[in-house]
């Protein structure tokens, strides 16, 4: 029997039973929508996540010291002398001023960085562009505003601003940029943040070369778990911090740690989906044996009369197998398509329950993978398989003299 | 003439919940090429079990059945099956054929299980129906939709498909008025005409009149035309 006579067989047997197969099949539809719906919202969420942290981010590494005595950009870059697990290394500093522009007047929080921050932070700018080195070599007076801040001190966020002045302090600074405001700000509602050179900040409004927060950018690929256990002795050694204050005295801690967490409730979310489909998938394979052994049932005569004009056993089993596999098949196409549907709405939901808790913008899209979708096909199959392989053999076995004259 | 088929001595003893059953008592049996032969007999007479034997759907009990000179009982099951599908034709009493699908995938059935190319298989089916006289129009039509004698025909057809050694009709006019059977058995006489080997098996004795022979069963043993009769009047004797 030949590949082309199977598929006329399959599809014709399944075309007789249309409203049969696809009751069947809903089973089978519920456990691979499931899975899909599972994978694809975790999926989505993972990449929303990443996307708002910035991929590079991963690598980052933030390092709080509270010894008491202050640090300062020299030990930043001596400990990025001796610890060979960072690409680079960076410190800030914080300020806070007031910010004035022509008519409008607001508190604003000012960060102090060294250009390489933007690089560290995947800084996405809507308009102008980052610090140069020459400019925090020599102080200069410009900041960079994010998308907040210019709403609140223009009007509108996307006000073209950079060239303008702004007012802070006692000083006129340039506006050179204006970032993506990336998710929840630190600062109050009523205050603006405002990103200038590391060394401006430190002789204009902090008044000191004090660094407020150190961040090490890991070389890619390395273990981060690693990285910050090797980071902690370093430091512990360095500032002579007894094991027993390590943990008021030394805050090392990475971003993954947080990706990781996600992860983690991920986790236990997508096993009780995978309880829910493998239940669903069982019931659903355990619908399509009862299908089969009805179709064989009502088909003892025309399998007869295939055996009669020369049908094999194995010509029999194939054609049955080949017909519960189809069914399967069918039922996880119709799964991943309402799988995906399905994700879609809850993303939608989660969306629009973040957006108004806490006015974060973040969207979550589902996510559909090659990989997901085979191994739905791959699941599907098996389930033809085991399910359609008793039923097959039953056929095959049938005598051909009683099936012909089956009532 | 040679021997399309010959039965030695056949039994055929059937074990059942309720004992055994001894259907065939030593038959014997030639068939040559070119013949057109009818098995007479009535029903629980063993005629179904020699057709079922001779279509090599069964295999006797004791005693030989040899096919186009091959012994059944050398084959296996799957070996059968490839003698039913290249050097046997069916027709049945209720037609069987597969009601939604066309006339032409019902007769091209017989060449999907003979592995016969794609390409040939529209050509030996549009032979075979030509040669049962159905009409080009009805080739699409789906076999539920034809009336009983053009059922028939189809099946004939699909019988004839794989140009088998032997064409074995078991009551083929057992569901159809006369003149439908009229038809039928003109069909089968016209095949006849072009040297096929048919075995016929039927309850009728104006069915018979159309084959070259007769022979009779009773009770699983085969009788000639005068042991029939000697039968017969047997029994008229005792009433």
């Amino acid at each position: 029997m030949k590949a082309r006579d199977l598929a006329v067989e399959t599809f014709s047997a399944l075309d007789a039973n249309r409203g049969r197969s696809f009751l069947t099949v809903l089973g089978i539809v519920i456990g691979i929508s499931a899975v899909i719906a599972m994978t694809a919202l975790i999926g989505g969420i993972n990449k929303a996540l990443v996307g708002e942290l910035g991929l590079s981010q991963a690598q980052l590494v933030y390092i709080n010291i509270n010894t008491g005595t202050s640090t300062t950009y020299n030990d930043v870059d001596a400990m990025a002398q001796n610890l060979t697990d960072y690409e680079f290394m960076l410190g800030t500093s914080y300020g806070s001023t007031e910010a004035t522009t022509g008519t409008k007047k607001a508190s604003a929080s000012v960060t102090g960085v060294k250009p390489t921050y933007f690089r560290a932070m995947s800084t996405k700018f809507a308009q102008g562009r980052p610090f140069t080195d020459a400019e925090e070599a020599k102080g200069a007076l410009v900041v960079i505003l994010d998308k907040n801040s210019v709403k609140m001190l223009y009007g509108d966020a996307n006000a073209k601003v950079v060239g303008q002045a702004v007012t802070l302090g006692n000083n006129d600074y340039t506006i050179v940029g204006v970032t993506e405001s990336n998710g929840e700000s630190y600062v109050g509602a009523d205050s603006v943040s405002v990103v200038m050179p590391f060394n401006t900040a430190a002789t204009r409004v902090v008044g000191n070369q004090d660094v407020a927060q150190i961040m090490g950018f890991a070389r890619e690929g390395s273990d981060m778990d690693a990285v910050v256990k090797r980071t902690e002795n370093y430091l512990a050694a360095t500032y002579n911090i007894p094991d027993d204050k390590r943990s008021e005295e030394l805050y090392v801690y990475s971003m993954k740690s947080l990706i990781d967490s996600v992860n983690a409730t991920m986790g236990a979310f997508s096993m009780l989906m995978t309880v829910v489909a493998s239940i669903s998938l069982l019931v659903g394979g355990i619908g399509i044996m009862n299908m089969m052994l009805t179709n064989v049932t009502e088909r003892i005569r025309e399998i007869g009369l295939r055996k009669a004009l020369g049908a094999r056993r194995s010509d029999i089993t194939k054609q049955f197998m080949l017909e519960s596999i189809c069914l399967c098949l069918l039922g996880g196409l119709l799964g991943v398509i309402f799988g995906y549907l399905g994700a879609l709405g809850l993303s939608g939901l989660a969306s629009a329950a973040l957006a108004s808790q806490g006015g974060s913008t973040m969207g979550i899209a589902p996510v559909i993978d090659l990989q997901t979708v085979l191994t739905a096909t791959g699941i599907c199959v098996f389930i033809g398989v085991v399910f359609g392989w008793y039923p097959a053999r039953r056929a095959a076995k049938l005598d051909p003299v009683e099936s012909l004259h089956y009532q | 003439m040679a021997n399309v088929l010959e039965v030695i001595n056949v039994h055929r003893i059937y074990e059942s919940a309720a004992g055994y059953t001894h259907a065939l008592r030593g038959v014997s049996l030639q068939v040559s090429r070119g013949e057109f032969l009818c098995v007479m007999g009535p029903s629980g007479s063993g005629k179904s079990t020699l057709m079922n034997i001779l279509g090599g759907l069964d295999r006797p009990t004791s005693g030989t059945y040899k096919l186009e000179g091959v012994d059944v009982a050398d084959l296996s099951d799957d070996e059968m099956a490839e003698l039913r599908a290249s050097r046997i034709g069916f027709v049945f009493q209720s037609f069987n054929l597969l009601p939604r699908a066309t006339v032409m995938r019902n007769v091209q059935l017989p060449l999907v299980y003979s592995d016969t190319p794609v390409s040939e298989r529209v050509e030996r089916a549009v032979k075979a129906l030509h040669a049962v006289g159905l009409p080009a129009d009805y080739y699409d039509h789906r076999s539920n939709e034809l009336s009983g004698g053009q059922m028939q025909r189809v099946a004939i057809a699909r019988a004839l498909v794989n140009d088998p050694a032997l064409i074995l009709a078991d009551e083929p006019t057992g569901n159809l008025d006369s003149a439908t059977s009229e038809m039928v058995m003109q069909t089968f006489s016209k095949l006849r005409a072009r040297g096929k080997t048919i075995v016929l098996i039927t309850h009728d004795p104006e069915v018979c009149a159309w084959a070259d022979r007769t022979v009779h069963i009773r009770d699983g043993k085969l009788l000639t035309d005068e042991e029939e009769r000697a039968h017969h009047r047997a029994e008229r004797g005792r009433t």
